[in-house]
């Protein structure tokens, strides 16, 4: 059975809990457990091979371009660490069979439990350094789900230890990604075997602190330490489980795992005995300050795991071999003392010490199984846990120089001291009526003597299976010598085989554990002292505290963040570009790249006239308030700007701009009858400081063009279409040959955003609406004249239209079909004819006379329609809008040269006035709303249904636009729902 | 097989353009016919996606289809060109364009006579800018890609005083003609708009690469980069959340492609501007992601996110080496597909319910299993959590920083993924967790009838005479109307969500096929004189 | 040389008008801006020639070049179509076509440290939209209380 198939095994547990758990319920726990045990049995046979020093490695590619693949390694720091996460998983598994009440919805627990199993194993076999990375988050992931699904209040303490967790874990990318990227190779022990360790020490150092920082935020170490606590929102068997025998080891295993790497660096050794001692001192103090033995047996495990991280910092091989042993001691008696806990709340209904009475009559069994974890926590001989200590002490004693070993011995020490005094108080609170509360703690009262009963044979088995083997294994430790060697050899690189011993002569540590066990003893007798001199609050702040300060000091950023761009005013939208800009310009300038001769003839006498007028009309058109007056003149600017183009040689273009301007000079019109006379007014600064940037704008503008612009003769481009135009398509107007022969692709996106446009003003119009009409403020001395009246002011304009309206719309068939010839084209016919339109509307007597009654969308429709047919008729000779020439011989002689480009320019024309059509025929009418859509449409057709009500909820304000539609079930033809409220009655109520 | 279709392909590329241009305008012609407009729609969206589907499998071994439009000679006619980028680009974005107007066609707003139109003709225009390679036709595309998205987003935007609107079309508006000026300066100075023409121009003469550099700030403005961004985050929480989704996936996304493709072959790849564009990209990470967590309404906190991605994407052209540009394209690929996912499913949501609000909602994980599901995916995803394409995307493109030695880009990317996580939780504990708001039930009916009054508006009335057949509104059914049902998201309006969602996973997984595909756009991008060759050759 | 002066001009107009208020003010500057960028792409096409570029109307070489001439035309006719879709924009309001109410001017923006500023507007599309500025429409019995009082037993 290969690596592989063992994590593949533990991948597919999940799913077939969730199916069986569908049928036995929380019996599913059983089951679970037979698995794992099944599994941990099968990876018994690799031990003799691993301890002999052979390793098992196995690949499977998954990303090979980013060179990252399934690659797994069982060595033996894998197999110590993976016979705890199955052997202790099965327990737990086993343990949750009953801790669970039978009615409670446990699938999804089963599920992320066995998932966590897959994600460990697949930690502690990884030897991929992404697939490590990826598996250190899935842990994270599990963690976050199992705690989060124990009720709402579990939902802040899951977030704060996942974003702690997850924080770590991105240190450990980092480190990761940075070991890659350096040694060029993703396995992680030739990464370790790697010579850079030794040769860069800066770098060495950066990644030892990442490395630290991932570590200490998994295994909750000081400043990190708060999640856990936190997290014993959870059910016990997920804090047994995750939080004291496998998650937090995680940190330990990474440890271990990158020990070889920082042997000589001293950062690494300094941050982990600091870190780890301070935690392990801290971890007790906190531990005898809290009266919920749930909280104080996670400050423990945050103590013990503070000793292991200690004396990993010492880095000698004894001292390795001591955070073996002490790992599988401490997951032993651990998840034990978690599960005795689940036991005692299950039973008594409580956790507080405070509280807890009389257990000892009643709860004899549990009275045991505590007794023995917490002795072999303590280090009393003869329990593995005796065991374990006396080599975490050798360890400290092992330390290069003597004086660091003392005094890392004594410091030792008084945790241990601590260590046993926390221990007493867990004993003797949960069951004997000592409170553990000092002065100044408020006493809730304790509960009945007989509330208690002790808990069924099947619930504290699987508790008392871990502390008996911590006192078998005891009297027997030497059983782990070769995997504790192996491991110290997988991390370390000198030679050490480990040998233990429950008695091994007179030594140092003997005597230092004897001391232990005296000042132990003499702390849990004077107990009642100890709890009055503990100080009840150690720091001003708490951890959670900080975390939540970070979190919602985080989220005030943001705000502030998004308030800077909080507004719609466009002034702020369109001018930030602007400051892009400039610094596009200053770089332009400092950059000062060498710039041509101007071609002489670039400025002519005439220019300065046109730009003369031009400067008097934009002038005018920024400072005048009045909208008609900055209508003209920007209009007449624009007239300068249609001189220039004649000026530059260029007609067509010429003649567009003026038939463009005259048009939207007509939409403007259109839409100020809508809106007030003058403009808002604003105050002096923004004026101020407006026109500054305008200028600023404004030289730029002149400076790109100027130094930029007319230094380089003909474009190769240019000179190809005046020689070449006439052969190849046969047309002399090589401007509107351009449109519609070489570039149509370009010309029939352009039809095609007219088209849209038109179809964008007419779905607008018609979703939202538009400002009521104003009426026009006639001065009173107009009243009664001609002028004043909308059928008299325009008969002397009906009388000329008359008159000239077949000569626009004849000029502007020739201009359609002289295309190709001389200046004309799709555009400028379809423009004048435009005109033609904007003149018709204009001259109009009454809006109901000039409506158009077709649905002028069509004509747009086909505009786009035969642009697109034309070009897929191109494919007739091999491309998309190429242009198909057949010569028709005229009946006087001759052939008229006929081209599809023709058909395309009647695309255009269609396009261009079936989009002025409908912005003269929305704008230019006076709004008509749904609501009144609606009553004509009933006129018409009186056979409506009279469900329509005007239900409009009454919670929303009125507004014109909104429709009188309530959701009446009678238009549905069903029947009349049981109290249903409001909609049946049918209050005609319309607006305006 | 591959070289037949590398033969028959080119002449066919205009098509893509020009066909949903044709079935557009027919749609917009059958006024009274809504299935017959439904027909027409997704069938050329399949066809699109089909075409780019093929493109994808011919242009991965390194090909380039080019064809110069009207078969006129090189310098003369405008080309099209599909390298590996354009296709995939295409590809993922036809993917999205479905998924958003099955979405669309859910809540009842794909009845409305342009909204078809105007889909068909913004993704005309999105096939034309991907690959046309002229510059002048580069913004005659934008502009027919503008101007069907000013119409949806004024179209399904808020009622009164259309202000996020205006915001859209006067920014969008001021960066087109920037783009113009551009593009002037570039013919001024090089003389001519034909990108093979002007290939490594800028490199040369610095008055080109002025020219280039007003383009790139025109094209980033569109891009939302960060002193710019403010217009982006206005506008997308205005309109509905379909429209929203569809717009994430395009508008930013071809400019970040036309970013890409100008800087490789216009600039070809010259690296003395790059740091600028890590100093804009990191900004916009962090400001993105902060200003994520600053916002109160799921759109809004999505929107601004989709600022900080498009960060982790543009880190890819600031560093331009072949493993940079690799996890930069596996990234915006990615991207595409999960933040449209994140906006259909919290839109359905705020289909139902009718708020986006965080405060207004809760407890959505019991109602809303599948809703809850979809989401976290995707988020999962989004924060660059392991197995989903997300880890990938993430730890590829902070190793491609890492190996340019660029520390501090990488210790940004590093935090900013750390903050996305903590804003994508601000959305699962508000929405998906915590207690159900009490009256959650009443409102949801209530703004469900405001909403479909106002989409009635919309919808029916645009058919000039309004058709009186109004069915129930328009994420309920008539029993939950009466109340004989609880109120509920429609499977019709997860299933969008989810079937992105499970691309995500796909990518996740089978990450090794997309990479690869990137790995080719990215070498193709690092040296165009392929790209030049395909052009001048065809 | 008068041709940049030019483009200046209209540049400088076109901006002062982008920062005021009032949408129509602002749809002027757009027009003025896309004269200035026809101008630039004219400038492009060098201006020192200046005959008309029809076959046989002038000597080739010193004819205008029609490459941009056709890019003005197209742009001229885009820049009209959103002209058109603006000025449209500019009239569906309740108000006149006032783009920043009192309080959210640029100057305030800008002036005051942290501007928490805009009126609390719910930004999730067209489900509640903002109430109109101008208009105070009396505070009304909202249906969702007049639903919850009337009916009772809902499932």
């Amino acid at each position: 059975m290969t690596l592989i198939v063992l994590l593949f095994l533990t991948l597919v547990l999940a799913p077939i809990a969730a199916a069986v758990h569908a049928m036995l319920g929380r019996d599913t726990g059983w089951v679970a457990a037979g698995a794992l045990t099944l599994l941990g049995v099968t990876t018994l046979p690799w031990i003799a091979p691993v301890v002999a020093g052979g390793t098992k490695s196995e690949h499977l590619p998954w990303i090979p371009t980013a060179d990252v693949g399934l690659s797994l390694r069982l060595d033996g720091l894998g197999m110590v660490f993976l016979l705890l996460v199955l052997f202790i998983g099965a327990l737990v598994m086993a343990y949750s069979a009953r801790y669970f009440g039978p009615e409670k919805r446990t699938g999804d627990y089963y599920v992320w439990m066995l998932l966590f199993v897959f994600a460990m194993s697949g930690m502690v076999l990884a030897d991929d350094l992404i697939l490590l990375f990826v598996f250190w988050e899935f842990t994270t992931l599990c963690s976050f789900f199992l705690i989060n699904r124990s009720g709402d209040k579990a939902a802040a303490p899951a977030q704060r230890t996942l974003l702690l967790t997850m924080a770590g874990g991105l240190g450990l990318l980092t480190a990761v990604l940075m070991i890659m990227v350096r040694t060029g190779t993703t396995s992680l022990h030739e990464a370790l075997g790697h010579e850079v360790w030794q040769t860069d020490g800066g770098f060495t150092a950066v990644i030892a602190v990442l490395i630290i920082f991932a570590a200490f935020t998994k295994s909750a170490q000081f400043p990190f330490h708060l999640w856990l606590p936190d997290a014993m929102v959870a059910p016990a068997p997920v804090s047994a489980y995750l939080h004291a025998a496998a998650m937090v080891k995680a940190g330990i295993y990474l440890l271990l795992r990158f020990a070889p790497a920082f042997e000589d660096t001293a950062v690494w050794h300094l941050l982990l005995i600091a870190g780890g001692l301070t935690t392990a001192l801290m971890g007790a103090l906190f531990a005898l300050q809290r009266h919920d033995i749930k909280e104080i047996m996670a400050y423990s495990t945050v103590s013990q795991l503070g000793f292991l991280v200690a004396v990993i910092g010492v880095g000698t091989p004894t001292a390795l071999a001591a955070a073996t042993i002490h790992v599988i001691g401490h997951a032993l008696f651990k998840s034990s003392l978690f599960m005795m806990v689940g036991i005692i709340e299950h039973e008594s209904g409580s956790r507080d010490i405070r509280v807890l009475r009389g257990l000892s009559r009643t709860m004899r069994v549990s009275l045991v199984i505590t007794l023995l974890g917490s002795l072999s926590m303590a280090g009393v001989p003869p329990l593995l846990g005796f065991v374990s200590k006396e080599n975490l002490l050798a360890g400290f004693l092992s330390a290069q120089s003597p004086v660091l070993a003392w005094t890392l011995a004594a410091l030792a020490v008084v945790a241990a001291v601590g260590t046993f005094a926390y221990c007493g108080r867990i004993v003797l609170g949960s069951f004997t009526d000592y409170t553990g509360a000092g002065r100044r703690d408020e006493r809730p009262e304790p509960m009945p003597a007989d509330q208690a009963h002790e808990a069924s044979a099947t619930f504290w088995m699987p508790a008392m299976l871990p502390a008996a083997a911590g006192l078998v294994l005891g009297f027997v430790p030497g059983v782990f010598d070769g995997l504790v060697t192996a491991t110290v050899s997988a991390s370390s690189t000198t030679e050490y085989d480990a040998h233990f011993a429950l008695w091994h002569g007179l030594t140092a540590d003997l005597a230092l554990s004897a001391v232990i066990v005296v000042l132990g003893t003499a702390a849990v007798l004077g107990r009642a002292r100890v709890d009055d001199v503990v100080p009840r609050t150690i720091l001003p702040f708490t951890g959670v505290g900080v975390v939540e300060g970070m979190r919602s000091g985080a989220i005030d950023f943001g705000r502030r963040v998004g308030d800077l761009t909080r507004t719609d005013t466009h002034g702020l939208h369109l001018g930030l570009p602007g400051a892009m800009l400039a610094v596009l310009c200053v770089a332009g300038l400092v950059a000062a790249p060498h710039v041509g001769e101007l071609d002489p003839g670039n400025t002519r006498g005439t220019d300065w006239v046109l730009n003369g007028i031009m400067f008097l009309f934009l002038l005018g058109a920024v400072l005048t308030l009045s909208r008609t007056a900055a209508v003209v003149l920007a209009g007449g600017a624009g007239f300068m700007v249609g001189a220039w183009y004649f000026l530059l040689g260029a007609v067509d273009v010429g003649m567009t701009q003026l038939l463009v301007e005259m048009l939207t000079v007509v939409v403007l019109v259109l839409v100020l009858r809508k809106l007030p006379r003058r403009f808002h007014r604003v105050s002096k600064t923004r004026t101020v400081v407006s026109a500054t940037v305008a200028i600023g704008f404004g030289v730029m503008a002149f400076l790109a063009t100027f130094a930029l612009m007319g230094r380089r003769g003909q474009s190769d481009a240019a000179q190809w279409y005046l020689e070449q135009t006439y052969d190849t398509v046969g047309a002399e107007n090589i401007v509107n040959s351009i449109l519609v022969d070489f570039r149509a692709l370009d010309t029939f996106g352009e039809l095609t955003v007219l088209g849209v446009a038109g179809f964008a003003i007419l779905a607008l119009l018609n979703s939202a609406f538009s400002t009521s009409d104003n009426q026009p403020v006639f001065s009173k001395l107009w009243e009664g004249t001609p002028i004043a009246d909308p059928r008299e002011n325009t008969v002397a304009m009906r009388m000329v239209f008359n008159w000239v309206a077949p000569f626009i719309v004849l000029l502007s068939l020739v201009l359609l079909v002289r295309g190709h010839y001389e200046s004309g084209g799709g555009f400028i016919s379809a423009l004048v004819a435009g005109g033609f339109f904007a003149l018709r509307y204009l001259v109009a007597d009454s809006d109901a006379s000039v409506k158009l009654r077709f649905d002028y969308a069509l004509v747009i429709v086909g505009g786009i329609m035969t642009g697109a047919i034309t070009g897929l008729v191109g494919y007739l000779d091999g491309s998309f809008l190429r242009p198909i020439m057949v010569d028709i011989p005229l009946p006087w002689g001759g052939e008229y040269a006929f081209t599809t480009a023709l058909v395309f320019d009647v695309g255009i024309y269609l396009a261009v006035i079936g989009a002025v059509l409908v912005a003269l025929d929305r704008l230019g009418q006076a709004q008509r709303y749904p609501a009144e859509l609606l009553k004509a449409h009933r006129r018409r057709h009186s056979d409506v249904p009279e469900g329509i009500t005007a239900a409009v909820p009454s919670g929303q304000r009125r507004d014109p636009g909104d429709v009188p539609i309530g959701i009446d079930s009678a238009i549905w033809g069903l029947t009349e729902p049981p109290g249903r409220p409001g909609s049946s009655k049918r209050d005609e109520e319309v607006d305006r | 097989m591959i070289d037949t279709l590398a033969e028959v392909l080119p002449p066919l590329m205009p098509m893509l353009a020009g066909v949903p241009l044709l079935t557009g305008a027919l749609a917009a012609a059958f006024r009274k016919r809504r299935t017959l407009r439904h027909v027409i729609s997704l069938a050329t969206l399949t066809g699109i996606l089909v075409f780019s589907v093929l493109m994808v499998v011919v242009t991965a071994q390194g090909t380039v289809l080019a064809h110069q439009v009207g078969l006129w000679n090189y310098g003369i006619a405008i080309p099209f060109v599909v390298d590996a980028i354009a296709a995939l680009v295409l590809m993922i974005i036809s993917i999205l364009g479905i998924t958003s107007v099955m979405f669309a066609m859910g809540t009842h707003e794909a009845r409305a006579r342009f909204y078809h139109p105007f889909v068909l003709i913004l993704f005309a225009g999105v096939s034309g800018a991907l690959m046309t390679g002229d510059i002048f036709n580069l913004f005659v595309f934008i502009e027919v890609m503008l101007l069907p998205s000013y119409g949806l987003l004024a179209m399904m935007g808020a009622k009164l005083g259309a202000n996020g609107a205006r915001i859209y079309v006067t920014v969008n508006l001021l960066a087109s003609t920037m783009l113009l000026a551009g593009i002037a300066l570039v013919y001024g100075t090089a003389g001519s708009v034909n990108l093979a023409e002007l290939h490594g121009a800028a490199a040369e003469d610095p008055a080109v690469a002025i020219g280039g550099g007003v383009m790139l700030v025109a094209l980033s403005i569109k891009a939302a980069v960060v002193p710019v961004h403010g217009w982006l985050t206005r506008t997308y929480p205005m309109t509905s959340p379909a429209v929203t989704a569809l717009f994430s996936g395009i508008h930013t996304k071809v400019s970040i492609y036309a970013i890409y493709r100008i800087y490789s072959v216009l600039f070809d790849g010259d690296p003395t501007f790059l740091w600028v564009a890590l100093v804009v990209t990191s900004l916009t990470m962090a400001i993105g992601v902060f200003g994520a967590m600053g916002e109160k309404t799921t759109r809004s906190i999505l929107v601004f996110h989709m600022i900080s991605q498009i960060g982790y994407i543009l880190i890819g052209a600031g560093l331009f080496t072949v493993f940079g540009l690799t996890a930069a394209i596996f990234y915006l690929l990615h991207h595409m597909i999960v933040k449209a996912s994140l906006f259909l499913s919290t839109g359905a949501i705020e289909e139902t319910y009718g708020t986006g609000e965080i405060s207004k909602l809760g407890g959505m994980l019991r109602r809303e299993p599948l809703v809850a599901v979809t989401f976290m995916v995707a988020a999962l995803s989004l924060a660059g959590l392991p197995p989903f394409s997300g880890f990938v995307a993430k730890f590829t493109i902070i190793q491609a920083t890492l190996q340019e030695s660029h520390y501090w880009v990488a210790i940004v990317a590093v935090v900013v993924s750390v903050f996305t996580l903590l804003s994508m939780l601000k959305i699962w504990t508000g929405v998906f967790m915590g207690p159900e708001p009490k009256n959650l039930e009443a409102d949801a009916l209530e703004s469900q009838a405001r909403m479909h009054g106002k989409r009635y508006l919309r919808v029916e009335a645009q058919a000039e005479t309004p058709t009186l057949s109004i069915g129930p509104p328009t994420a309920t059914t008539t029993a939950v109307w009466e109340g004989r049902q609880a109120v509920k998201v429609p499977i019709k309006l997860i299933i969008p969500g989810a079937i992105l969602a499970a691309i995500t996973v796909f990518f996740g997984l089978g990450a090794e096929l997309l990479m690869m595909l990137s790995e080719t756009a990215a070498e193709q991008l690092m040296d165009p004189s392929d790209y030049v060759e395909a052009v001048s050759g065809a | 040389m008068s041709i940049a002066v030019a483009v200046g001009l209209l540049t400088a107009a076109s901006v002062y008008l982008f920062m005021q208020r009032g949408m129509v003010r602002i749809v002027l500057g757009f027009v003025l801006v896309s004269h200035a960028a026809n101008l630039i792409i004219f400038a492009a096409g060098n201006p020192a020639f200046r005959e008309i570029p029809y076959v046989g109307v002038a000597a080739p070489d010193d004819q205008a070049d029609p490459l941009p001439q056709a890019f003005v035309l197209t742009a001229i006719v885009i820049a009209f179509s959103i002209t058109m879709f603006m000025v449209t924009l500019a009239i569906t309001t309740t108000t006149d076509d006032d783009t920043e109410t009192e309080e959210e001017s640029p100057v305030k923006v800008l002036t005051s440290s942290m501007p928490t500023v805009a009126a609390p507007r719910s930004t999730n599309g067209d489900a509640d939209a903002p109430e109109p500025r101008t208009s105070q429409l009396p505070a009304q019995h909202s249906r969702a209380e007049e639903r919850r009082d009337g009916e009772g037993g809902r499932p």
